[in-house]
């Protein structure tokens, strides 16, 4: 008998302030456990608006402690009360004038299992983004949590392979890719990038991308949420392109034995020849 | 290059007409390049023809002014390579009695088609003929893309459904016609039933397939305005030449476009899909096997599934929809014929359906602010043949609640089994036997005055509707219990009966129930 993990992602439209913006990711991790989800993750800061379209010192108030600050302690009551993982995607302040844009990864009991710092920081118009974030320093971490293993990679970072196969080579099965990303600016690749990089790495991938225009500037944030498998397959439809929705889907981590039986690429990289990767 | 909407011959096509193979022809280089299209013949003997030329040129020459001049023959083959000539014709002759070898190789390494005449004939015949073969081509395409433009703009001036518009282009294709959003989700089809269903069977593979080639005879066009892409349309397995199912794919897509524009606030063509489809499985006229197709391709997972039929009296089917995305839950949302809508859940078989179905219900009525709407529903039906029984089972649920008086409390989600006897009544109703019972048992309610009727009948339908229970009936009535004695004595004066023998109670409990069936 396959593992079938029933994994879902979010993707929502910004309500206007932060505690509401909680409380329906709160409704909608209910409504994921509600459908025997066992693994959820959230949209790119997801109970705020995408700041990164100002540059505005006021949004370092968003960060907060993690795990110690409030949402994550407030999450973990909520995982543990569902049974459910939670990929908690947040601004953290290390300390102030330290900040990352990280994910929290929550497992089914309700215990933190760690975090991941997003590594690659775009500046371009309506993505200000290192205004507000150090690059991340977290390396790729994979959480073994109750429902297999679990890796993070964060909006920009997806347009990078390196850091797709460092979590392959970690044991990663399935990849959440949470992002903020506007239509005409990458409408073309966000049914490419993640697809070839679950082919590329033998895993499932989970996109998540937020809905709506926000009032901090024209980005139409176009949503499209989805999951794919290792064969660059949807897994069920893809979300709406403009209204708020849960996507629940089935995953047979059977495909993943499938698939690298098949290919190889594991076996096959060639580590020693990719040295001038790495130089500086 | 010309435009894949242009009409044009092929190289191939050209070499095959009988006028050129009288000139016996043989390809010398660039063969496989000979299906490049043939916009115009173009006769030159100047060195430089490339710069004359704007591509898709056949050039015809002797080469009377390139013999003897090795570097000049290269030369004279980029140039028409470099200007996107589509082939080079080289009659044998005075200037070169055989096939000048540098020209060859030149032509092969830029993949030009080169091709030489071993019994050159007088190009005036050459060009006169492929050119009046262009031109009627280049008119009949015309003509055509008028025909079509007009027929479709008379549709949708005449506000005829999208479906309409369909069945012309797939009159015209002669293929399966299939519309859909940008999640390869079909939205509507047209052609002949069986083609069509055969193009659905294996949609999600199809669909996904990266570029879509035309050569296979599948002509896409986008679906867009206002710098939007929303959808596409496809002709699936087009036998006409190519730039003819170009043309009637782009000319289908305008009409598309502006059909969705002109059509304001009309369901869209989303909810027109689901719509076509719930209605087909209620109605029962089409098998449900034969609509599994459709099911699939419209975005309903139904392998290995639980299907929830549900009914809603008064709900939005744009707010349900929203609903369901809300809760993840994959479903179709439309309207019935009789103003009701279906909503039809798909769950995976290890999820409690039950309570699924409750948790949808809770929230649409939070969402709406329908705090008393009720949702009908039928046992979940775990086989794809027995969805069109449980949709109407949950018809007939909805049907027998919206009799129900709204002070009684129900279950937030009512199944067959909450609505008893009521149930049976409303599917009897139209017996003629039941409706003269009816008739007779409430005769001395109903034939009065009209007063009775407005004060009396509520005050008896809530009497047997809350099992005789009088300080409740009394309460939901507002009234004293002296005034609520005086109404019952009145109702059983006027229908003869006594209220509290249980049979006679239940005789005009079941009349009554009869009576609002018909009313409802």
């Amino acid at each position: 008998m396959s593992r079938v993990v029933r994994a879902a992602v979010f993707q929502t439209a910004w309500t206007g302030d932060k505690e509401s913006m909680i409380q329906v990711h709160e409704q909608a991790a209910r409504d994921a456990a509600a459908q025997g989800a066992q693994v959820l993750c959230f949209q790119e800061l997801f109970y705020g608006p995408y700041f990164c379209q100002v540059q505005d010192k006021a949004f370092y108030e968003y960060a907060e402690q993690i795990p110690e600050g409030p949402i994550v302690r407030r999450f973990q009551a909520l995982a543990k009360e569902l049974g459910i993982v939670l990929v908690l995607p947040m601004y953290e302040e290390e300390q102030p004038g330290v900040l990352y844009n990280t994910a929290a990864v929550i497992d089914a009991d309700g215990s933190y299992l760690g975090k991941y710092r997003k590594t690659h920081i775009p500046q371009v118009e309506g993505f200000w983004e290192k205004f507000y974030f150090r690059p991340g320093n977290s390396g790729w971490p994979v959480f073994d949590t109750a429902v297999g293993k679990i890796g993070v990679y964060i909006c920009y970072d997806r347009h990078f392979p390196e850091g797709w196969r460092a979590l392959g080579l970690a044991g990663a099965e399935i990849v959440f890719n949470p992002s903020a990303t506007s239509r005409g600016l990458s409408g073309y690749l966000w049914q490419l990038e993640q697809p070839a990089s679950a082919v590329a790495n033998e895993y499932f991938v989970g996109a998540i991308n937020r809905v709506g225009v926000e009032e901090l500037g024209s980005n139409d944030f176009y949503g499209t949420s989805y999951f794919v498998d290792p064969e660059a397959q949807f897994v069920g439809e893809v979300a709406s392109d403009k209204e708020t929705e849960l996507v629940v889907r089935d995953l047979d981590m059977a495909k993943l034995r499938e698939v690298r039986d098949r290919w190889q690429f594991y076996r096959d990289r060639a580590p020693g020849a990719y040295e001038p990767l790495t130089a500086p | 290059m010309p435009t894949a909407s242009e009409p044009a011959l092929s190289v191939r096509q050209v070499l095959g007409l009988e006028r050129v193979l009288a000139g016996e022809p043989e390809v010398v280089a660039g063969a496989s390049q000979l299906d490049r299209p043939v916009r115009w013949v173009h006769v030159a003997e100047a060195a430089d023809v490339g710069v004359m030329l704007s591509g898709g040129e056949m050039v015809l020459t002797t080469g009377v002014l390139l013999a003897g001049d090795v570097e000049a023959q290269a030369e004279y083959i980029r140039s028409l390579h470099r200007a996107e000539a589509a082939a080079v014709v080289l009659g044998l002759g005075r200037a070169f009695p055989a096939t000048p070898d540098v020209m060859r190789r030149a032509a092969e390494r830029c993949g030009l088609p080169m091709v030489v005449l071993h019994r050159p004939f007088p190009f005036a015949e050459l060009t006169e003929e492929v050119q009046s073969r262009l031109v009627q081509r280049k008119f009949a395409a015309v003509s055509l893309s008028e025909a079509v433009r007009t027929a479709l703009t008379g549709l949708i001036t005449a506000g005829a459904p999208l479906q309409r518009l369909l069945d012309e282009v797939a009159g015209h294709s002669a293929c399966p016609v299939v519309v859909t959003n940008l999640a390869h989700r079909v939205l509507a089809t047209a052609g002949e039933r069986s083609a069509v269903d055969d193009v659905l069977r294996d949609w999600e593979r199809i669909a996904r397939q990266a570029g879509g080639s035309e050569g296979d005879g599948w002509v896409r066009a986008e679906l867009g305005g206002r710098g939007e892409r929303w959808g596409r349309i496809v002709l699936c397995g087009y036998r006409g030449d190519g730039a003819t199912g170009r043309l009637l794919a782009d000319r289908a897509a305008e009409a598309l476009v502006l059909h969705r524009m002109l059509g304001g606030p009309a369901p869209s063509w989303e909810e027109q899909s689901a719509q076509g489809l719930l209605t087909d499985l209620v109605s029962g006229v089409v098998p449900a096997r034969q609509l599994l197709p459709r099911a699939r391709a419209a975005g309903l997972p139904v392998n290995r599934r639980t299907f929830v039929p549900l009914v809603v009296r008064d709900g939005e089917p744009a707010q349900l929809d929203r609903v369901l995305r809300l809760l993840g839950m994959p479903g179709l949302v439309a309207e019935l014929a009789d103003g009701a809508t279906a909503v039809l859940l798909s769950l995976a078989r290890d999820q409690d359906a039950e309570a699924l179905a409750t948790h949808f219900a809770t929230r649409w009525r939070t969402e709406s602010g329908e705090h008393k709407t009720v949702v009908a529903a039928a046992d979940p039906r775990t086989v794809w043949d027995d969805v069109p029984a449980g949709l109407r089972e949950a018809q007939h649920v909805a049907d027998a609640v919206a009799t129900t008086p709204t002070e009684l409390d129900l279950p937030v989600v009512v199944r067959l089994r909450d609505v008893h006897l009521r149930g049976l009544i409303r599917l009897l109703r139209d017996d003629p036997h039941v409706q003269s019972f009816a008739e007779r048992e409430l005769d001395g309610l109903l034939c009065g005055d009209g007063t009775a009727e407005q004060e009396l009948l509520p005050v008896l339908r809530t009497y047997l509707a809350t099992g005789r229970n009088k300080s409740r009936t009394a309460q939901l009535h507002h009234v004293s219990r002296p005034a609520l004695y005086r109404r019952l004595e009145a109702i059983e004066a006027r229908l003869g009966v006594d209220l509290d023998d249980f049979e006679q109670a239940a005789s005009v409990h079941i009349a009554l129930l009869a009576h609002d069936a018909q009313q409802g």
